[in-house]
């Protein structure tokens, strides 16, 4: 398969994860979508690193990987403290920083 | 119809669908196990790539490690059921809008950036490249990582301990 | 003497200012009163003798051609845009000597007459003097015209400062601010002729202006707007109509200050702006003719008013505004050196007037005729040098108004006015009636202070109030009426025996004016003019034959009018009330309705804006998401995605 294919296929994919991102009510949905967005980017990263044949991208790949899984824990802890303190994982209610 | 060209498509077919489904699902729980396939399906991908190391590293830490996390933070957080997209249509249009230039404007770059490389053949076995690699030139980015997720863990245990 | 007149000059000028400025700076020296009183007289006199040297280097071999002493001031392209100096020449120094004379007579008369004023006043009361002497002095040598109005208008500060030198009194303080204001409205006039006159001209400097003129370099067109503004300015100083209603409610302020400033040297400044640039006024010949015709009028008016006051000072003040009517003719008519010639011999009986009526009131203890009578024999010094005073001012021969008087008459018929010649001889005619009047009332007759009933109506508006500091500690009774201590009577005598020396020098040896001398009749006519105005003076109000008080009937409009101002003091007021405060308020509404309103409503719309605005910050992440895709969007838009 063509570069083009897969940067397709990459494009797609992150479009579809913006879309949940902006859209997604629950805040864990919104992590959802982020997933998404970073999945496709790594399969941008591979794509290229393959077809220019250096391994760099790979590389970034794998700590991409390693840098969301930490950033999902993370985003998680968060979710879970606010539904401690707020009782409630609706990003539409966290609006405290309102101008 | 080479093999290659067959499971190019159907990893793709699963993942865009899968995608969609986690966007649009209205049931959150749903939504996490669409992600989960949607992450395999990556994950095949990549062997289309001949990553397989990468591949592995993705159905481990993504499919498996985060999936789970993502299920037991909404274990905690509870309202699986009944929990809609927001159908305000500011939000739906708008987020539309926004995503739908994007992906235009993206396969449009795509398409006219003139980036036709063949594959080059494959030299070496590549996983042993990659630990090469880490190893050595991309040493300290590794050592880096390795207290970056250190922090994480820190964090993240600091963060939901329990209320006093 | 051979010092050069320009360092004489300097040093008469200066020393003054330098008295005044170790008054002002040391208020120890102000506070001790008679020491800063002795400190500026010593100055003032030695630069009387200054000016009188320098008098002498000037004319020493005859008049020679004006010396200009000019240091270069403000900076410009082409040269100094204007420059600092004196000019010396012979009106100039004619006028210095008559200014720091009588400056040094008033200061030493002062010592005496404000002697019960406390010290810290009397210091502010000399360091004041001073400043004065200096400014006016500055106004006399200026050699250009931009120093000239510097001086001009420290002239009026200083002015309005020692007429309401007892500010605490109400009267003085707005007689103060109406002379300052009325006098201001001439400045206006002046700054806007001598900034036209600049731009018509390049120049400010008097030497060189005269010399352009003599050249026909003078642009014609506008000149007669500048001299008519340089007009105003001279008719504010010097009390023409309308702008002379300042004159007597400037009498609230001490005698000695009416003597140098209403008599000498302030009202003159006008009339000597007038003499120093009669050779820019001999280009516009229709200006003159306004000079002239309002001088006549101006004379008329004021000594008709004269003739209904009761105050002693107001009659003196209004007959200032006439003779000053009297200089302005005879410049007017052409004859600028008639018209100064007639300011030095005023300005020594004048001040004389003020003085001897200064010793009167401050023996008597009240402004007004009607207290006083029969004073010839409690203060015969006074009563002498008074009559002299009177007589000069009346136009007798061997006094010192008489040549003067005939110079400025004669001007005004050979110039061609015949108008207000005649004008100007009836003034003469009234000018002696209401002088011998006070006369009559004050010195001779019955001795009955108190008790004598005023033949006028004692509702003249606004009599002057500087009795209420005389009243103090002097009795109201007769045994108390003596001659003045020897400062206030040694500067009478000394402006007595010099209005004498210059009535009998100019009898004997009268000014050459030949074109005057071709009008056989106008001498006996000026003569019998005062000659009747004592006589009717003296059958109305010495032997009483003619009743004052038929006489006032006769006259009974006039009268009335008369003793209200001709209500021009009420139209003053009418024109202020309603009109300048009206524009004001006017104005007033327009600056905060219309000024600051577009102000207030687009600072109303942008905090309406900002307001609106904040909604966009709604807190919540998704939409700064959204946004953020946005502005990738937006961003990739105009790259063109065309890598």
């Amino acid at each position: 398969m063509p570069l083009q294919a897969y940067l397709t296929l990459a494009a797609v994919v992150f479009c579809l994860g913006l879309f949940g991102t902006v859209t997604r009510r629950n805040t864990v949905g919104i992590l959802l979508g982020i997933e998404l967005m970073l999945n496709a980017v790594n399969i941008n990263f591979v794509a290229f690193s393959r077809f220019h044949g250096n391994d760099a991208g790979m590389i970034f790949t794998l700590f991409a990987i390693c840098i969301t899984v930490a950033e999902v824990a993370l985003g998680l802890a968060i979710v879970i403290l606010l539904f401690r303190t707020r009782k409630t994982a609706t990003a539409d209610h966290v609006d405290w920083l309102k101008g | 119809m080479t093999l290659e060209v067959i499971a190019f498509w159907t990893f793709a077919v699963l993942l865009v669908g899968a995608g969609l489904a986690v966007v649009i699902g209205r049931n959150l729980f749903h939504s996490v196990l669409w992600l989960a396939l949607a992450l395999v399906s990556t994950a095949g991908i990549f062997l289309t790539l001949d990553a397989e190391f990468i591949a592995a590293v993705q159905v481990l830490l993504y499919a498996g490690g985060v999936v789970t996390v993502v299920v037991f933070a909404i274990v905690v957080t509870e309202r699986l059921v009944g929990e809609r997209i927001s159908q305000t249509s500011r939000h739906l249009a708008a987020g539309g809008i926004v995503a739908a230039g994007v992906l235009i404007l993206l396969l449009r770059g795509i398409t006219h950036a003139g980036i036709a490389l063949p594959r080059p053949p494959l030299e070496g076995d590549l996983t042993r490249q990659l630990g090469t690699s880490l190893l050595t030139r991309y040493v300290l980015p590794f050592e880096l990582l390795a207290v970056l997720l250190l922090v994480g863990l820190l964090a993240a245990s600091y963060f939901a301990r329990p209320e006093e | 003497m051979t010092m050069d007149p320009v360092t004489l000059v300097l040093v008469a000028l200066l020393l003054p200012a330098a008295s005044a400025l170790v008054i002002g700076v040391m208020p120890p020296l102000r506070r001790a009163g008679r020491t800063a009183a002795w400190f500026s007289i010593a100055c003032i006199a030695a630069s009387l003798t200054s000016a009188i040297l320098a008098w002498r280097a000037f004319h020493g071999d005859g008049a020679g051609e004006p010396i200009r002493a000019a240091w270069s001031w403000l900076p410009s392209a082409h040269g100094p845009f204007a420059t600092v100096g004196v000019l010396v020449d012979s009106t100039s120094t004619t006028m210095l000597l008559l200014v720091t004379l009588v400056a040094t007579l008033v200061q030493i008369y002062s010592t005496c007459y404000l002697s019960d004023e406390p010290s810290p006043a009397l210091g502010r009361y000399y360091g004041l003097q001073s400043l004065f002497a200096f400014s006016m002095m500055g106004v006399v040598i200026a050699p250009n015209l931009l120093q000239l109005f510097i001086c001009w208008e420290l002239v009026g500060v200083c002015s309005c400062l020692l007429i309401g030198f007892w500010y605490r009194k109400p009267e003085a303080a707005r007689a103060a601010l109406k002379a300052f204001w009325t006098t201001k409205l001439g400045d206006v006039g002046l700054l806007i002729g001598i900034v036209l006159l600049q731009r018509a001209t390049g120049t400010f400097d008097l030497v060189e202006l005269r010399h352009l003129a003599e050249v026909q370099q003078i642009p014609l067109a506008g000149l007669s707007i500048i001299t008519f503004c340089l007009y105003m300015g001279a008719a504010g100083k010097s009390a023409q109509f309308p702008l002379h209603v300042w004159l007597p409610d400037a009498m609230e302020g001490p005698t000695p200050v009416s003597a140098l400033i209403h008599a000498a040297t302030m009202v003159t400044a006008g009339v000597y702006l007038l003499v120093r640039t009669d050779w820019l006024f001999a280009l516009t010949p229709n200006v003159l003719a306004i000079v002239c015709w309002n001088g006549a009028f101006t004379a008329l008016l004021a000594a008709t008013l004269a003739c209904v006051q009761t105050d002693i000072k107001r009659v003196l003040a209004y007959s200032t505004v006439s003779q000053l009517g009297y200089m302005m003719a005879a410049i007017g008519a052409g004859f600028a050196s008639c018209g100064f010639f007639h300011l030095l011999t005023h300005g020594v009986f004048k001040a004389l007037l003020f003085l001897g009526a200064g010793a009167v009131i401050h023996a008597v203890g009240s402004n007004d005729v009607a207290d006083m009578g029969g004073l010839a024999k409690k203060m015969p010094q006074t009563a002498i040098v008074f009559l002299i005073g009177t007589l000069s001012l009346a136009g007798i021969p061997l006094f010192a108004g008489y040549a003067s008087k005939e110079a400025v008459l004669g001007s005004v018929w050979v110039g061609g006015f015949h108008i207000p010649f005649f004008l100007l001889l009836f003034s003469a005619f009234l000018t002696a009636f209401y002088m011998f009047r006070v006369v009559f009332l004050a010195f001779f007759g019955a001795s009955d202070i108190g008790h004598r009933t005023s033949d006028i109506d004692r509702a003249a508006p606004g009599d002057s109030h500087d009795t209420a500091h005389h009243a103090h500690g002097h009795a109201h009774d007769p045994s108390h009426l003596h001659d003045a201590p020897l400062p206030m009577t040694g500067p009478l005598w000394v402006l007595g025996l010099i209005a004498l020396g210059i009535g009998l020098y100019f009898t004997v040896r009268p000014p050459d004016h030949p074109e005057f001398e071709a009008v056989r009749w106008l001498s006996p006519a000026a003569i019998g003019m005062g000659l009747g105005g004592i006589l009717l003076a003296y059958l109305t109000y010495q032997r009483e034959a003619i009743s004052a008080d038929a006489l006032a009937s006769a006259f009974a409009p006039i009268r009335t009018a008369a003793l209200h101002k001709f209500w021009l003091d009420d139209i003053y007021v009418g024109l202020y009330r309603h009109v300048l405060l009206a524009f004001s308020r006017a104005i007033g509404w327009i600056d905060r309705y219309l000024v600051d309103g577009v102000l207030n409503v687009i600072s109303a719309w942008t905090l309406d804006g900002g307001d609106r605005l904040r909604r966009m910050q709604t807190g919540k992440v998704q939409d700064y998401v959204w946004a953020v895709g946005l502005g990738l969007l937006a961003l990739m838009a105009w790259i063109g995605v065309t890598w």
